[in-house]
């Protein structure tokens, strides 16, 4: 397994108390396989793919408790400097959410591409250049030889996007980490992304994560998807599987609420209620306030059922 | 309003402003000593922590034998007078050109913020020189120079602050409904840009008092026989070999008069126009 | 770009025959020039005469021009004390000025810079709180007085550098730090509060995510942005140089503008003061100027025209 995370816990601290962002989520992501985590927000899955990288927020986030592990190494007690050198942009990449953000406006394109190629030492002087503008002609960015020299802003929002995953995918990661990257972008260049997302992984043959909250786009991406809510993961499975026969009624909910091309009635059930406060969770089930199927037993932590190959949920109606 | 106004008033700060406030409007009944009144016999008599120095003159004497402590509080009345003078009559003028400007726009605003742009172009101590050259120099010289200098920072920002005021709708109806473009300025303007010109005031205390001790110190500002914290350094740097604490006390007066006012002006700017932050 | 140029430039010059004016008007405010020219007993036939041959008796704007004419080339006539062309005099001096200026500057920027970024990197701890407590400091002490403790510790108690005089670099050193300290503080807080939206931003973060070591991310990535609204404010800040250079120059005995101007001051001496008044004035337009046509060089937005 390229990517294995048992148990994660990331709290935040923050003045009103501890916030448990991330309390036991257990993920697998196979070599060349993209995972869809999906949630509102606030659901934990940013901080879950901030905390593969131990990124989180100076002085709040922590990770307690847990394992990350790629290719069998133990990320969690890597040292800061090891994870910076080996680790970050080396083996695991980002993408994040707004292109029009995520470029540093006073710096080249060529720069900035070039960066974490110069800080992992794949290449350096005249290799470098060759390097950049073989990297930008694989995300597809027009003429980019001509174009080292540009600034983030001579460039539109979905060729930003480009250069982003450009500098993501220079060190050939083996796991890249998308959060929402098409959220911020018109439909047509959504579609280009995603694409451009396709053929990275057949290129690289690298792991994906994609974060998301949007299902659509998680089923047109992914083959596997896990559910997120409240800090932890309520279902996981194929992506077929989740569609067809949604276990959880929280991802039963979350699919009524895509309005469907070719249903006969568009039905937008929004789900009533909020998720609980991470800060003093309730000990049993996270969802059971807002769940029309509500029993006693919700109360205590409902078990992880099997449903099928690779198919999960947990919930006390499964059982 | 009531107790609420008044949390985390910098109670020490105002303390300070206090005690100037009281020293400034007391005058000589509350000298310990006649400020100018000379004593050879305790002529650089140290403070009263190092040998030789007593509580009878607690910051010791200068080379004149002058108590220092008694020229420190007879300072404080030309830096009161100059800062409420200067501050009055720059906020005024600042206040009413910058709502002219901002309120007719066009090429009344043009004119005026050219004007603006070229009185910044000469250095205010410049300035100062050469109108120190020009006129005799003294307490008035200062608050013109003053004046001249700090006019144009109010007038940007209150310029700034009518023109947002003039796209709100009560203007527009105001005007339309035939009310005199005074009573506009009097009843709709003025009120609105109140807070700001007090946020302003208070923070450029600090900056008339420094700019006062330093013309004062260059001879430019005030002369003998009256006393100023600024024209105390220049007479104690002749001596400053033998005296050092001549030449600390005025200054720590300086930056302790300085520091509250900046204080308390940066406490005021939070309480009632936050967005001046950037100054 | 070449029209925002031209535009800057007009408003220069015009700033320039702005602060002309003020400086011609205010120096006649101070009466007839013509009785500091000639001697006390001169017969009047000859006040007259000399009147006449300077165009004194014609229109205050005619004056004016003929004044603006000889600045034009040069001619601010002779100093009354030194008897030489003012603007010789200015000229000779000016170079001192600069360089004082110039290193005021550099050591402001040089602790600004450091105390900033370090303020914003370990925001509320001691470097940060330190630095707070300075700047409140550094903004009630004036330039004069901090120069003339500086001559007290450093000069006369501990005897490590000169307290006046002008050529080798020990004599630099005081009168620069007393130029710079009093803009130490603001840009400290520009530079503090510009890093602090820096390191929020999402492009650092991905800098981060990419493995960027801390070190390049807080001086190069961080940093080069953070700059941008510090340059942007370097020409009123070496505009303020020259403005404090009056009173540092006259602590310190350099031999600059500023002191030639004060002396010139006391002397009447009021070719000087006119050609050291509009000098500096000139400084001080072309600072800003510059300032405004440089900030292409480190913010691209600008430079294409956005």
């Amino acid at each position: 397994m390229l990517l294995s995370v048992r148990d994660l816990q990331t709290h935040l601290h923050l003045k009103r108390g501890v916030l448990r962002a991330v309390d036991g989520v257990s993920l697998d992501v196979a070599e060349g396989e993209t995972l869809g985590l999906v949630g509102e927000s606030g659901s934990g899955k940013t901080l879950t793919g901030l905390s593969l990288l131990r990124l989180l927020p100076k002085g709040s986030g922590r990770i307690v408790g847990g394992s990350i592990k790629l290719d069998g190494q133990e990320l969690t007690t890597l040292s800061e400097a090891a994870l910076a050198r080996d680790i970050r942009g080396r083996k695991i990449a980002m993408i994040m959410q707004d292109p029009m953000t995520s470029l540093n406006p006073v710096f080249s394109i060529g720069d900035q591409v070039g960066s974490p190629l110069r800080n992992h030492d794949i290449a350096r002087g005249a290799a470098l250049r060759s390097a950049v503008v073989d990297v930008l002609q694989r995300v597809r960015l027009p003429s980019p030889a001509d174009r080292l020299g540009d600034y983030p802003h001579q460039f539109s929002g979905g060729q930003r996007q480009r250069i982003v995953a450009a500098m993501a995918i220079g060190c050939t990661p083996r796991l890249l980490v998308a959060d929402e990257p098409t959220t911020a972008l018109d439909v047509t260049i959504q579609v280009q992304i995603i694409n451009l997302l396709r053929n990275i992984q057949a290129d690289t043959g690298a792991g994906i994560i994609l974060i998301t909250h949007d299902l659509g786009v998680a089923a047109s991406l992914c083959r596997r998807i896990a559910v997120m809510y409240a800090g932890q993961i309520i279902e996981t499975g194929p992506v077929r599987a989740i569609y067809r026969t949604p276990s959880h009624p929280y991802t039963q909910a979350l699919l009524a609420a895509i309005p469907r091309l070719g249903a006969k009635r568009a039905r937008l059930t929004a789900i009533a209620g909020q998720p609980p406060s991470l800060i003093d969770p309730p000990t049993g089930c996270r969802f059971a306030a807002r769940c029309t199927l509500r029993m006693d037993k919700c109360a205590e932590a409902p078990p992880n059922v099997t449903l099928s190959d690779g198919h999960s949920a947990a919930c006390w109606k499964l059982v | 309003m009531g107790a609420s106004m008044f949390r985390g008033v910098p109670w020490l700060p105002l303390l300070v402003i206090a005690a100037v406030g009281v020293c400034a409007a007391g005058g000589e009944a509350i000298l310990p000593f006649d400020a100018n009144e000379l004593d050879l016999g305790i002529a650089f008599k140290p403070p009263f922590w190092l040998a030789g120095g007593d509580m009878t003159n607690p910051l010791g004497a200068d080379n004149l034998g002058r108590d220092i402590l008694s020229r420190i509080m007879a300072g404080s009345r030309v830096s009161v007078i100059v800062a409420f003078y200067a501050i009055l009559f720059s906020g005024g003028i600042g206040a009413v050109i910058g709502m002219i400007a901002g309120y007719f726009g066009g090429w009344v605003d043009t004119l005026l913020m050219r004007l603006i742009e070229i009185q910044q172009s000469v250095p205010s101590i410049a300035l100062a020189l050469i109108l120190a050259a020009a006129l005799e120099p003294g307490l008035s010289t200062v608050v013109v120079v003053i004046v001249l200098t700090y006019w144009a920072w109010y007038a940007r920002i209150i310029r700034g602050e009518i023109m947002a005021l003039k796209g709100r709708d009560y203007i527009a109806f105001a005007r339309v409904a035939g009310v005199g473009t005074p009573t506009i300025f009097v009843r709709h303007l003025l009120p609105n840009i109140f807070n700001t010109l007090v946020v302003l005031a208070t923070l450029q205390v600090g900056q008339v008092i420094l700019f006062e001790a330093s013309l004062s110190f260059l001879g430019l500002g005030i002369q003998q026989p009256d006393i100023s914290w600024g024209l105390m350094l220049a007479d104690a740097r002749q001596y400053i070999t033998n005296a050092w604490w001549a030449i600390t006390m005025p200054g720590i007066a300086i930056m302790l008069t300085c520091l509250s006012s900046n204080i308390f002006g940066d406490w005021l700017r939070d309480r009632l126009d936050p967005q001046l932050r950037q100054l | 770009m070449s029209g925002f140029f031209i535009r800057r430039l007009l408003q220069g010059v015009i700033s320039i025959i702005g602060a002309s004016m003020i400086i011609f008007v205010i120096s006649r405010l101070s009466g007839d020039p013509i009785l500091m020219l000639l001697p006390n007993d001169a017969p009047t036939s000859m006040i007259e005469e000399t009147r006449r041959n300077l165009g004194l008796d014609r229109p205050l704007w005619v004056q004016y021009l003929i004044f603006a004419q000889n600045a034009l080339v040069g001619d601010f006539g002779n100093s009354y004390r030194w008897k030489m062309p003012a603007l010789k005099l200015i000229l000779d001096r000016l170079p001192a000025t600069i360089e004082l200026a110039m290193c005021g500057l550099l050591f402001s920027v040089a602790v600004a810079v450091p105390v900033g970024v370090m303020s914003a990197v370990h925001r509320g701890g001691w470097i940060d709180r330190i630095g707070r407590v300075f700047a409140m400091l550094g903004q009630a002490m004036p330039a004069f007085w901090v120069g003339l403790l500086l001559i007290l510790v450093f000069a006369i108690k501990l005897n490590w550098l000169p307290a006046f005089g002008h050529g080798s670099w020990s004599q630099l050193v005081l009168p620069a730090i007393s130029l710079g300290w009093y803009p130490v503080a603001a840009q400290t807080r520009i530079v503090r509060s510009a890093m602090l939206d820096v390191l929020d931003s999402d492009h650092i973060r991905l800098s981060r995510a990419l493995g960027t070591p801390e070190r390049l991310i807080i001086w190069k990535y961080a940093l080069r942005n953070a700059a941008v609204p510090l340059l942007t404010m370097l020409g009123v800040y070496f505009a303020a140089m020259l403005g404090g250079a009056f009173v540092v120059e006259t602590i310190f005995a350099w031999p600059g503008v500023g002191r030639t101007v004060v002396e010139a001051v006391f002397a009447r001496d009021f070719p000087v003061v006119q050609a050291g008044v509009l000098f500096t004035s000139i400084l001080f337009v072309m600072s800003n100027l510059l300032v405004d046509l440089s900030y292409g060089l480190v913010d691209p937005r600008i430079r294409n025209g956005r």
